[in-house]
Protein backbone atom coordinates (compact mmCIF):
# COMPACT_ATOMS: atom_id res chain seq x y z
CA UNK A 1 0.00 0.00 0.00
CA UNK A 2 1.26 3.47 -0.80
CA UNK A 3 2.01 6.09 1.84
CA UNK A 4 -0.62 8.28 0.20
CA UNK A 5 -3.25 5.59 0.66
CA UNK A 6 -2.22 5.06 4.23
CA UNK A 7 -2.59 8.73 5.11
CA UNK A 8 -5.98 8.78 3.46
CA UNK A 9 -7.53 6.46 6.00
CA UNK A 10 -10.15 7.85 8.32
CA UNK A 11 -8.84 6.20 11.44
CA UNK A 12 -5.26 6.11 12.42
CA UNK A 13 -4.01 3.95 15.20
CA UNK A 14 -4.51 6.20 18.20
CA UNK A 15 -4.02 5.91 21.93
CA UNK A 16 -6.88 3.84 23.25
CA UNK A 17 -9.74 5.65 24.85
CA UNK A 18 -10.38 5.07 28.51
CA UNK A 19 -14.14 4.79 28.41
CA UNK A 20 -14.14 1.20 29.66
CA UNK A 21 -11.65 -0.27 31.97
CA UNK A 22 -11.17 -3.51 33.80
CA UNK A 23 -9.31 -1.87 36.66
CA UNK A 24 -10.78 -2.78 39.99
CA UNK A 25 -11.57 -0.39 42.78
CA UNK A 26 -9.57 -1.40 45.84
CA UNK A 27 -12.69 -2.51 47.77
CA UNK A 28 -14.13 -4.66 45.02
CA UNK A 29 -14.84 -8.26 46.05
CA UNK A 30 -14.32 -11.20 43.75
CA UNK A 31 -18.02 -11.70 43.12
CA UNK A 32 -18.38 -8.00 42.23
CA UNK A 33 -15.45 -8.39 39.87
CA UNK A 34 -17.10 -11.41 38.27
CA UNK A 35 -20.40 -9.55 37.87
CA UNK A 36 -18.64 -6.61 36.23
CA UNK A 37 -16.79 -8.98 33.91
CA UNK A 38 -20.03 -10.70 32.95
CA UNK A 39 -21.72 -7.39 32.22
CA UNK A 40 -18.87 -5.87 30.23
CA UNK A 41 -17.29 -8.81 28.44
CA UNK A 42 -19.75 -11.69 28.15
CA UNK A 43 -22.18 -9.84 25.83
CA UNK A 44 -19.48 -10.57 23.22
CA UNK A 45 -19.50 -14.31 23.85
CA UNK A 46 -21.09 -15.13 20.48
CA UNK A 47 -18.53 -12.97 18.67
CA UNK A 48 -15.77 -14.82 20.52
CA UNK A 49 -17.18 -18.17 19.47
CA UNK A 50 -17.73 -17.04 15.87
CA UNK A 51 -14.11 -15.95 15.53
CA UNK A 52 -12.77 -19.08 17.21
CA UNK A 53 -15.00 -21.27 15.04
CA UNK A 54 -13.81 -19.60 11.82
CA UNK A 55 -10.16 -19.73 12.83
CA UNK A 56 -10.16 -23.33 14.06
CA UNK A 57 -12.78 -24.46 11.50
CA UNK A 58 -14.00 -27.01 14.04
CA UNK A 59 -16.78 -26.89 16.66
CA UNK A 60 -15.06 -28.83 19.41
CA UNK A 61 -11.81 -26.90 19.02
CA UNK A 62 -13.75 -23.62 19.11
CA UNK A 63 -15.46 -24.65 22.36
CA UNK A 64 -12.17 -25.44 24.03
CA UNK A 65 -10.48 -22.30 22.78
CA UNK A 66 -13.34 -19.98 23.79
CA UNK A 67 -13.56 -21.45 27.26
CA UNK A 68 -9.83 -21.04 27.75
CA UNK A 69 -9.82 -17.55 26.23
CA UNK A 70 -12.65 -16.26 28.41
CA UNK A 71 -11.01 -17.57 31.57
CA UNK A 72 -7.77 -15.96 30.47
CA UNK A 73 -9.62 -12.71 29.80
CA UNK A 74 -11.00 -12.85 33.34
CA UNK A 75 -7.52 -13.34 34.73
CA UNK A 76 -6.27 -10.28 32.86
CA UNK A 77 -9.44 -8.25 33.31
CA UNK A 78 -7.46 -5.41 34.90
CA UNK A 79 -5.72 -4.98 31.56
CA UNK A 80 -8.93 -4.00 29.74
CA UNK A 81 -8.73 -0.51 28.27
CA UNK A 82 -11.17 0.84 25.71
CA UNK A 83 -13.89 -1.29 24.14
CA UNK A 84 -14.40 -4.78 25.52
CA UNK A 85 -15.19 -6.47 22.19
CA UNK A 86 -11.85 -5.99 20.38
CA UNK A 87 -10.06 -6.65 23.66
CA UNK A 88 -11.81 -10.00 24.09
CA UNK A 89 -11.42 -10.92 20.42
CA UNK A 90 -7.69 -10.20 20.56
CA UNK A 91 -7.43 -12.69 23.43
CA UNK A 92 -9.53 -15.22 21.52
CA UNK A 93 -7.37 -14.80 18.46
CA UNK A 94 -4.17 -15.34 20.43
CA UNK A 95 -5.69 -18.34 22.18
CA UNK A 96 -6.55 -19.77 18.76
CA UNK A 97 -2.97 -19.32 17.59
CA UNK A 98 -1.53 -20.92 20.71
CA UNK A 99 -4.05 -23.73 20.59
CA UNK A 100 -3.56 -24.43 16.91
CA UNK A 101 0.21 -24.40 17.27
CA UNK A 102 -0.03 -26.99 20.05
CA UNK A 103 -2.76 -29.19 18.62
CA UNK A 104 -3.08 -28.61 14.88
CA UNK A 105 0.33 -27.51 13.61
CA UNK A 106 -0.98 -27.37 10.02
CA UNK A 107 -3.69 -24.92 11.11
CA UNK A 108 -1.30 -22.08 11.87
CA UNK A 109 -0.12 -21.83 8.29
CA UNK A 110 -1.05 -18.44 6.95
CA UNK A 111 -0.92 -16.52 10.23
CA UNK A 112 2.71 -15.59 9.85
CA UNK A 113 3.57 -12.34 8.18
CA UNK A 114 4.24 -12.84 4.50
CA UNK A 115 3.25 -16.50 4.51
CA UNK A 116 1.16 -15.75 1.46
CA UNK A 117 2.71 -13.61 -1.18
CA UNK A 118 0.79 -10.45 -1.87
CA UNK A 119 0.99 -10.54 -5.64
CA UNK A 120 -0.90 -7.64 -7.19
CA UNK A 121 -3.24 -9.26 -9.70
CA UNK A 122 -5.15 -7.67 -12.56
CA UNK A 123 -8.43 -5.95 -11.95
CA UNK A 124 -11.37 -8.27 -12.31
CA UNK A 125 -12.31 -8.65 -15.92
CA UNK A 126 -15.80 -8.61 -17.40
CA UNK A 127 -16.13 -12.36 -16.70
CA UNK A 128 -16.39 -11.62 -12.96
CA UNK A 129 -19.32 -13.32 -11.34
CA UNK A 130 -22.30 -11.56 -9.92
CA UNK A 131 -21.84 -12.19 -6.22
CA UNK A 132 -25.55 -12.40 -5.46
CA UNK A 133 -25.67 -15.69 -7.38
CA UNK A 134 -23.29 -17.40 -4.98
CA UNK A 135 -24.89 -19.86 -2.63
CA UNK A 136 -24.15 -20.20 1.05
CA UNK A 137 -22.08 -23.32 0.82
CA UNK A 138 -19.88 -21.82 -1.88
CA UNK A 139 -19.24 -18.71 0.20
CA UNK A 140 -18.58 -20.69 3.38
CA UNK A 141 -16.20 -23.09 1.65
CA UNK A 142 -14.35 -20.23 -0.01
CA UNK A 143 -13.86 -18.38 3.29
CA UNK A 144 -12.77 -21.55 5.08
CA UNK A 145 -10.20 -22.07 2.33
CA UNK A 146 -8.63 -18.61 2.75
CA UNK A 147 -5.23 -18.41 4.44
CA UNK A 148 -5.77 -17.55 8.10
CA UNK A 149 -4.42 -13.99 7.98
CA UNK A 150 -6.98 -13.09 5.30
CA UNK A 151 -9.76 -15.16 6.84
CA UNK A 152 -9.51 -13.38 10.16
CA UNK A 153 -9.68 -9.83 8.77
CA UNK A 154 -12.59 -10.80 6.52
CA UNK A 155 -14.59 -12.36 9.39
CA UNK A 156 -13.89 -9.42 11.69
CA UNK A 157 -14.90 -6.92 9.02
CA UNK A 158 -17.93 -8.58 7.41
CA UNK A 159 -19.39 -10.68 10.22
CA UNK A 160 -18.42 -8.63 13.26
CA UNK A 161 -18.63 -5.28 11.46
CA UNK A 162 -15.53 -3.99 13.20
CA UNK A 163 -13.58 -0.89 12.11
CA UNK A 164 -10.10 -1.14 10.62
CA UNK A 165 -8.77 0.30 13.85
CA UNK A 166 -10.31 -2.49 15.94
CA UNK A 167 -9.23 -5.16 13.47
CA UNK A 168 -5.68 -3.79 13.57
CA UNK A 169 -5.73 -4.09 17.32
CA UNK A 170 -7.03 -7.66 17.26
CA UNK A 171 -4.71 -8.95 14.50
CA UNK A 172 -1.82 -6.92 15.94
CA UNK A 173 -0.88 -5.28 12.62
CA UNK A 174 -0.90 -1.68 11.32
CA UNK A 175 -4.16 -0.31 9.87
CA UNK A 176 -2.63 -0.15 6.39
CA UNK A 177 -1.99 -3.89 6.58
CA UNK A 178 -5.62 -4.49 7.56
CA UNK A 179 -6.69 -2.65 4.42
CA UNK A 180 -4.37 -4.53 2.10
CA UNK A 181 -5.24 -7.88 3.65
CA UNK A 182 -8.92 -7.16 3.32
CA UNK A 183 -8.46 -6.24 -0.34
CA UNK A 184 -6.52 -9.42 -0.89
CA UNK A 185 -9.08 -11.50 1.02
CA UNK A 186 -11.92 -10.24 -1.18
CA UNK A 187 -9.96 -10.89 -4.33
CA UNK A 188 -9.01 -14.41 -3.26
CA UNK A 189 -12.59 -15.05 -2.31
CA UNK A 190 -13.83 -13.97 -5.74
CA UNK A 191 -11.26 -16.18 -7.44
CA UNK A 192 -12.09 -19.13 -5.23
CA UNK A 193 -15.81 -18.87 -5.84
CA UNK A 194 -15.28 -18.42 -9.53
CA UNK A 195 -13.17 -21.58 -9.66
CA UNK A 196 -15.84 -23.47 -7.73
CA UNK A 197 -18.67 -22.52 -10.06
CA UNK A 198 -17.73 -23.08 -13.69
CA UNK A 199 -21.40 -23.48 -14.59
CA UNK A 200 -22.36 -20.05 -13.35
CA UNK A 201 -19.23 -18.55 -14.88
CA UNK A 202 -20.06 -20.08 -18.25
CA UNK A 203 -23.61 -18.82 -18.06
CA UNK A 204 -22.40 -15.31 -17.35
CA UNK A 205 -19.83 -15.34 -20.09
CA UNK A 206 -22.54 -16.40 -22.52
CA UNK A 207 -24.63 -13.34 -21.73
CA UNK B 1 -5.68 10.95 -8.38
CA UNK B 2 -4.09 8.18 -10.44
CA UNK B 3 -5.98 5.08 -11.43
CA UNK B 4 -3.71 2.90 -9.27
CA UNK B 5 -4.25 5.06 -6.23
CA UNK B 6 -8.00 5.09 -6.80
CA UNK B 7 -8.23 1.31 -7.08
CA UNK B 8 -6.11 0.86 -3.94
CA UNK B 9 -8.65 2.94 -2.03
CA UNK B 10 -11.75 1.03 -3.15
CA UNK B 11 -11.85 -1.32 -0.16
CA UNK B 12 -11.50 1.47 2.39
CA UNK B 13 -14.16 3.37 0.46
CA UNK B 14 -16.79 0.62 0.54
CA UNK B 15 -15.98 -0.02 4.19
CA UNK B 16 -16.59 3.63 5.06
CA UNK B 17 -13.02 3.98 6.28
CA UNK B 18 -11.90 6.72 3.89
CA UNK B 19 -11.59 10.30 5.15
CA UNK B 20 -14.05 12.88 3.74
CA UNK B 21 -11.53 14.63 1.48
CA UNK B 22 -10.34 11.39 -0.13
CA UNK B 23 -13.92 10.19 -0.46
CA UNK B 24 -14.88 13.23 -2.54
CA UNK B 25 -11.77 12.89 -4.63
CA UNK B 26 -12.37 9.20 -5.26
CA UNK B 27 -16.03 9.72 -6.11
CA UNK B 28 -15.08 12.34 -8.69
CA UNK B 29 -12.63 9.85 -10.17
CA UNK B 30 -15.22 7.03 -10.21
CA UNK B 31 -17.71 9.29 -12.04
CA UNK B 32 -15.29 9.52 -14.98
CA UNK B 33 -14.09 5.92 -14.94
CA UNK B 34 -16.80 3.32 -15.73
CA UNK B 35 -14.51 0.22 -15.42
CA UNK B 36 -13.39 1.31 -11.95
CA UNK B 37 -17.01 2.05 -11.05
CA UNK B 38 -17.95 -1.50 -12.10
CA UNK B 39 -15.06 -2.93 -10.03
CA UNK B 40 -16.31 -0.94 -7.06
CA UNK B 41 -19.82 -2.35 -7.56
CA UNK B 42 -18.49 -5.92 -7.67
CA UNK B 43 -16.51 -5.32 -4.49
CA UNK B 44 -19.66 -4.13 -2.74
CA UNK B 45 -21.54 -7.16 -3.96
CA UNK B 46 -18.86 -9.51 -2.70
CA UNK B 47 -18.92 -7.81 0.66
CA UNK B 48 -22.72 -8.03 0.78
CA UNK B 49 -22.68 -11.68 -0.25
CA UNK B 50 -20.34 -12.55 2.63
CA UNK B 51 -22.42 -10.58 5.12
CA UNK B 52 -25.65 -12.20 4.01
CA UNK B 53 -24.54 -15.72 3.27
CA UNK B 54 -21.51 -16.66 5.37
CA UNK B 55 -22.40 -18.63 8.51
CA UNK B 56 -22.37 -16.68 11.73
CA UNK B 57 -21.42 -19.26 14.33
CA UNK B 58 -23.24 -18.26 17.47
CA UNK B 59 -22.03 -20.06 20.59
CA UNK B 60 -23.71 -23.46 21.10
CA UNK B 61 -26.40 -23.64 23.77
CA UNK B 62 -25.03 -24.11 27.25
CA UNK B 63 -21.44 -23.15 26.45
CA UNK B 64 -21.72 -19.67 27.93
CA UNK B 65 -23.35 -21.02 31.10
CA UNK B 66 -20.55 -23.56 31.43
CA UNK B 67 -17.86 -20.91 31.02
CA UNK B 68 -19.65 -18.60 33.46
CA UNK B 69 -19.68 -21.38 36.01
CA UNK B 70 -15.96 -21.90 35.51
CA UNK B 71 -15.16 -18.27 36.37
CA UNK B 72 -14.12 -18.17 40.02
CA UNK B 73 -16.25 -15.90 42.24
CA UNK B 74 -15.37 -17.46 45.55
CA UNK B 75 -13.75 -15.04 47.97
CA UNK B 76 -11.51 -17.85 49.13
CA UNK B 77 -10.04 -18.30 45.67
CA UNK B 78 -7.09 -15.99 46.10
CA UNK B 79 -5.29 -17.18 43.02
CA UNK B 80 -7.60 -15.14 40.81
CA UNK B 81 -6.40 -11.79 42.12
CA UNK B 82 -3.50 -10.36 44.05
CA UNK B 83 -3.84 -10.57 47.81
CA UNK B 84 -4.48 -7.06 49.06
CA UNK B 85 -3.29 -7.25 52.63
CA UNK B 86 0.25 -8.11 53.52
CA UNK B 87 1.95 -10.19 56.15
CA UNK B 88 4.04 -8.20 58.64
CA UNK B 89 7.09 -6.94 56.80
CA UNK B 90 10.49 -8.40 57.68
CA UNK B 91 11.54 -5.02 59.12
CA UNK B 92 8.85 -5.22 61.79
CA UNK B 93 10.14 -6.62 65.06
CA UNK B 94 9.25 -10.10 66.28
CA UNK B 95 7.42 -8.60 69.26
CA UNK B 96 5.14 -6.68 66.92
CA UNK B 97 4.44 -9.88 65.03
CA UNK B 98 3.52 -11.66 68.28
CA UNK B 99 1.27 -8.74 69.22
CA UNK B 100 -0.43 -9.14 65.92
CA UNK B 101 -0.81 -12.90 66.32
CA UNK B 102 -2.21 -12.86 69.87
CA UNK B 103 -5.65 -11.39 69.07
CA UNK B 104 -5.81 -13.56 65.99
CA UNK B 105 -5.18 -16.68 68.07
CA UNK B 106 -7.80 -15.83 70.66
CA UNK B 107 -10.27 -14.99 67.91
CA UNK B 108 -9.62 -18.42 66.40
CA UNK B 109 -10.15 -20.08 69.79
CA UNK B 110 -13.47 -18.27 70.28
CA UNK B 111 -14.56 -19.26 66.80
CA UNK B 112 -13.70 -22.91 67.49
CA UNK B 113 -15.65 -22.99 70.77
CA UNK B 114 -18.63 -21.27 69.15
CA UNK B 115 -18.59 -23.80 66.37
CA UNK B 116 -18.47 -26.82 68.71
CA UNK B 117 -21.27 -25.41 70.88
CA UNK B 118 -23.34 -24.55 67.86
CA UNK B 119 -23.01 -28.13 66.61
CA UNK B 120 -24.61 -29.37 69.84
CA UNK B 121 -27.49 -26.94 69.51
CA UNK B 122 -28.00 -27.28 65.81
CA UNK B 123 -28.23 -31.05 65.86
CA UNK B 124 -31.73 -31.26 67.43
CA UNK B 125 -33.09 -28.75 64.94
CA UNK B 126 -33.00 -31.49 62.30
CA UNK B 127 -35.31 -33.55 64.56
CA UNK B 128 -37.45 -30.49 65.14
CA UNK B 129 -37.86 -29.96 61.43
CA UNK B 130 -38.86 -33.59 60.88
CA UNK B 131 -41.30 -33.41 63.78
CA UNK B 132 -42.99 -30.48 62.11
CA UNK B 133 -43.03 -32.19 58.74
CA UNK B 134 -44.59 -35.43 59.99
CA UNK B 135 -47.14 -33.45 62.00
CA UNK B 136 -48.02 -31.38 58.94
CA UNK B 137 -48.39 -34.51 56.85
CA UNK B 138 -50.69 -36.10 59.45
CA UNK B 139 -52.83 -32.97 59.81
CA UNK B 140 -53.07 -32.56 56.05
CA UNK B 141 -54.23 -36.15 55.67
CA UNK B 142 -56.83 -35.62 58.41
CA UNK B 143 -58.12 -32.35 56.98
CA UNK B 144 -58.54 -33.74 53.49
CA UNK B 145 -59.63 -37.22 54.67
CA UNK B 146 -57.00 -38.54 52.30
CA UNK B 147 -55.27 -41.01 54.56
CA UNK B 148 -53.92 -43.47 52.08
CA UNK B 149 -52.92 -44.04 48.47
CA UNK B 150 -53.50 -47.75 48.84
CA UNK B 151 -56.43 -48.88 50.98
CA UNK B 152 -55.99 -52.35 52.37
CA UNK B 153 -55.97 -54.12 55.68
CA UNK B 154 -53.69 -56.73 54.15
CA UNK B 155 -49.98 -56.22 54.85
CA UNK B 156 -49.20 -58.32 51.76
CA UNK B 157 -50.92 -55.73 49.62
CA UNK B 158 -49.60 -52.61 51.33
CA UNK B 159 -45.95 -53.65 51.53
CA UNK B 160 -45.42 -54.46 47.83
CA UNK B 161 -47.34 -51.36 46.80
CA UNK B 162 -44.97 -49.17 48.84
CA UNK B 163 -41.86 -51.13 47.89
CA UNK B 164 -42.62 -50.67 44.21
CA UNK B 165 -42.64 -46.89 44.66
CA UNK B 166 -39.72 -46.41 47.04
CA UNK B 167 -36.01 -47.16 47.04
CA UNK B 168 -36.51 -49.29 50.16
CA UNK B 169 -38.94 -51.84 51.49
CA UNK B 170 -40.68 -50.71 54.70
CA UNK B 171 -41.58 -53.30 57.33
CA UNK B 172 -45.38 -53.66 57.43
CA UNK B 173 -46.82 -55.57 60.38
CA UNK B 174 -50.26 -57.01 60.92
CA UNK B 175 -51.16 -55.82 64.43
CA UNK B 176 -54.87 -56.55 64.30
CA UNK B 177 -54.44 -59.07 67.13
CA UNK B 178 -53.40 -56.12 69.32
CA UNK B 179 -56.31 -53.98 68.14
CA UNK B 180 -54.27 -51.82 65.78
CA UNK B 181 -55.92 -52.26 62.41
CA UNK B 182 -53.92 -51.58 59.28
CA UNK B 183 -56.12 -49.55 56.92
CA UNK B 184 -53.66 -48.60 54.18
CA UNK B 185 -50.48 -46.81 53.19
CA UNK B 186 -49.37 -43.68 51.38
CA UNK B 187 -46.26 -41.92 50.19
CA UNK B 188 -44.96 -38.61 51.44
CA UNK B 189 -41.82 -36.52 51.39
CA UNK B 190 -40.12 -35.92 54.74
CA UNK B 191 -36.60 -34.69 55.52
CA UNK B 192 -35.81 -34.32 51.81
CA UNK B 193 -36.62 -37.93 50.94
CA UNK B 194 -39.62 -40.02 49.90
CA UNK B 195 -40.97 -41.98 52.83
CA UNK B 196 -43.55 -44.68 53.49
CA UNK B 197 -46.56 -43.90 55.67
CA UNK B 198 -48.42 -46.87 57.19
CA UNK B 199 -51.88 -45.98 58.39
CA UNK B 200 -53.37 -47.81 61.38
CA UNK B 201 -56.59 -47.26 63.22
CA UNK B 202 -57.64 -47.88 66.83
CA UNK B 203 -61.27 -47.04 67.61
CA UNK B 204 -61.80 -43.73 65.78
CA UNK B 205 -58.16 -42.63 65.97
CA UNK B 206 -56.06 -42.64 62.85
CA UNK B 207 -52.38 -43.35 63.42
CA UNK B 208 -49.66 -42.47 60.87
CA UNK B 209 -46.43 -44.43 61.01
CA UNK B 210 -43.70 -42.77 58.94
CA UNK B 211 -40.86 -45.09 57.95
CA UNK B 212 -37.62 -44.39 56.10
CA UNK B 213 -34.09 -45.74 56.07
CA UNK B 214 -31.70 -43.83 58.27
CA UNK B 215 -28.20 -44.40 59.58
CA UNK B 216 -28.84 -42.36 62.70
CA UNK B 217 -29.69 -44.49 65.73
CA UNK B 218 -32.46 -42.83 67.60
CA UNK B 219 -33.47 -43.40 71.18
CA UNK B 220 -37.17 -43.80 71.96
CA UNK B 221 -38.83 -40.47 72.53
CA UNK B 222 -42.38 -39.31 72.97
CA UNK B 223 -43.63 -35.77 72.89
CA UNK B 224 -46.90 -33.95 72.66
CA UNK B 225 -47.32 -31.21 70.15
CA UNK B 226 -50.51 -29.26 69.37
CA UNK B 227 -52.65 -32.03 70.84
CA UNK B 228 -50.93 -34.75 68.85
CA UNK B 229 -48.55 -37.27 70.24
CA UNK B 230 -45.34 -38.01 68.39
CA UNK B 231 -43.41 -41.17 69.16
CA UNK B 232 -40.13 -42.00 67.50
CA UNK B 233 -37.43 -44.66 67.52
CA UNK B 234 -35.17 -46.48 65.12
CA UNK B 235 -34.74 -50.19 64.39
CA UNK B 236 -32.63 -52.07 61.87
CA UNK B 237 -31.56 -48.95 59.98
CA UNK B 238 -35.12 -47.64 59.77
CA UNK B 239 -36.49 -44.52 61.42
CA UNK B 240 -40.06 -44.74 62.74
CA UNK B 241 -42.10 -41.63 63.52
CA UNK B 242 -45.61 -42.27 64.83
CA UNK B 243 -48.15 -39.45 64.90
CA UNK B 244 -51.71 -39.59 66.23
CA UNK B 245 -54.23 -37.97 68.53
CA UNK B 246 -54.35 -41.32 70.34
CA UNK B 247 -53.23 -41.08 73.98
CA UNK B 248 -49.55 -41.46 74.78
CA UNK B 249 -49.79 -44.83 76.51
CA UNK B 250 -51.56 -46.53 73.65
CA UNK B 251 -49.23 -44.90 71.15
CA UNK B 252 -46.26 -46.19 73.17
CA UNK B 253 -47.81 -49.66 72.97
CA UNK B 254 -47.92 -49.40 69.19
CA UNK B 255 -44.32 -48.23 69.15
CA UNK B 256 -43.27 -51.21 71.20
CA UNK B 257 -45.15 -53.62 68.95
CA UNK B 258 -43.67 -52.15 65.79
CA UNK B 259 -40.19 -52.25 67.29
CA UNK B 260 -40.58 -55.91 68.21
CA UNK B 261 -41.84 -56.90 64.78
CA UNK B 262 -39.11 -54.94 63.02
CA UNK B 263 -36.33 -56.26 65.23
CA UNK B 264 -36.64 -59.78 63.86
CA UNK B 265 -35.73 -59.72 60.18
Amino acid sequence: MTPAADSALLHKADPLSLQHTGSATPQETLSERKRRFEKLVLPHFDAAYNLARWLTRNDQDARDVVQEAVLRAYRFFEGLRGEAKPWLLAIVRNSCLTWLAANRPAGTVGFEEGAVELVPSDEDGPETLVARNFDRRMINDAIAGLPAQFREVLILRELEDLSYKDIARIADVPIGTVMSRLARARRLLAESVRAASPAIAAAQVAK
Amino acid sequence: MTNDEASSLLNAYIDGELGPAKTLELEAHLAENPPLRAACGRLREMSEAVRLKADYHAAPAGLEARVRAAIPADEKDRSARPVRWAWPKPGVSLAAAVDWLRPAASLAAVALVTWVVALGYLRPSEDERITQEVLASHVRATLTSRFFDVASSDQHTVKPWLSARLAFSPPVSDLSASDFDLIGGRLDYIGAQPVAVLVYKRRQHVIDVFVWPSEIRQSEQTETRDGFNVERFSRNGMSFWIVSDLNRDELADLGRLLAERSAAP
